[in-house]
């Protein structure tokens, strides 16, 4: 046998092999007429073996790509396919959502709770004449890293008349927008942050007879709860979406049509 | 597909070819290979997996007869006979602006 013969041989045992990479159906409906074809192409004498390989490589390497990108496009670029995927995206979306926004509310407000306690009952003793500087606990408490609430009282101009809150040695400034808020609504529920990392959850009241109160803690504790409900969320979004397009590739896949040989 | 919409070169090889009368899939490739068949190269993958979207749009069909499983012949169809016209005319059409602009000889009416 030449060596010619061998080479030829030896093309089509490999093309054979390289036909199984197209999708079945288009393998079942055309292998035995692609197989022909090579041979035809091996019979022609205006072909030199080299431009068939150089051919069949490329041509392989193209159509492999395109015939199984169109057979993954008919399992699963069906309209209905996609709508049901999506809608179940964005129920999942919406479920995930409400899964971090409910709790993440309530914890925040929650944050609040003994600070609206202690203004109303500093607003109202001030207000009935109480001292300031007697009611507010002389011991400091440390903004940064103390969790314990701390109360601060202010004149109607803003200027501090006595605080057991602190930072770094002295009682921060409240952004002068807040007084004016509160002079005209009466109180405040905000987030404060006197400085880069130090956040506190802060209510501001004001009082009748003239001045403010400020009560606040630091919310660092309530802040890395709510970051874990954050994670869990995501989480929960993470896996709905991984099963919600699991469960689409499989049932694309067992409801694919199958094309029969066009006539 | 619409008959009405311009032709990739391996569709138009493909119905050019057809337009000769049926044919088996090498002799297809071969009449694409050549400088008037649209000096198109195209291997069997390129070539059936054409076929196959030709025919699913009704542009061809198989010819019904075949030498053996392995080689069988497709046609043209009405549909496929119309969408090459059509692509003939816009060659033309383009052949003849071409001429206008100076980009080609002009046409010998010898």
């Amino acid at each position: 046998m030449s060596f010619a013969v061998q080479v030829d041989r030896l093309i089509q045992r490999v093309y054979d092999w390289a036909l199984r990479f197209y999708p079945h159906q288009f393998r079942s409906n055309y292998q035995a007429q692609m197989l022909q074809c090579l041979r035809d192409a091996m019979a022609d004498p205006q072909l030199s073996q080299r431009t068939l390989l150089s051919i069949l490589i490329f041509d392989l390497s193209r159509s492999l790509v395109k015939e199984n990108l169109a057979m993954l496009r008919d399992a699963f670029a069906r309209p209905a396919l996609i709508y049901n995927a999506l809608v179940l995206a964005a129920l999942s979306t919406v479920l995930a959502l409400g899964f971090y926004a409910v709790p993440q509310t309530l914890l925040r407000q929650s944050l609040n709770d003994p600070q609206i306690e202690l203004t109303g009952n500093l607003a109202s003793e001030i207000q009935n004449g109480a001292s300031p500087q007697a009611l507010i606990p002389s011991h400091p408490v440390d903004m940064n890293t103390s969790l314990s609430p701390f109360v601060i009282a202010y004149d109607e101009h803003g200027h501090v008349l006595a605080s057991s809150g602190q930072l770094d040695g002295v009682t921060p400034p409240l952004p002068a927008g807040v007084f004016d808020y509160v002079r005209q609504h009466g109180e405040e529920r905000v987030t404060w942050q006197p400085r880069h990392g130090v956040r506190i959850a802060s209510v501001v009241r004001h009082i009748s007879g003239g001045g403010f109160v400020l009560a606040g803690r630091n919310m660092r504790e309530g802040e890395a709860r709510i970051d874990h409900i954050f994670t869990a969320a995501q989480l929960m979004l993470l896996a709905m979406l991984s099963i919600i397009v699991g469960a689409t590739l499989v049932y694309g896949w067992m409801t694919r049509t199958v094309r029969p040989v066009a006539a | 597909m619409s008959e009405l919409d311009p032709l990739s070169p391996a569709v138009f090889a493909i119905l050019f070819s057809l337009a000769g009368g049926e044919r088996h899939g090498y002799a297809m490739m071969k009449d694409a290979r050549t400088p008037e068949g649209g000096g198109v190269i195209m291997g069997p993958g390129t070539l059936y997996g054409t076929l196959d979207r030709l025919m699913r749009d009704g542009l061809v069909a198989e010819a019904g007869h075949s030498d053996d499983q392995r080689r069988r012949y497709y046609r043209l169809t009405d549909t496929g006979r119309a969408a090459l016209n059509a692509q003939l005319m816009r060659m033309a059409a383009t052949l003849s602006a071409a001429r206008n602009r100076g980009l080609m000889p002009a046409e010998d009416h010898r």
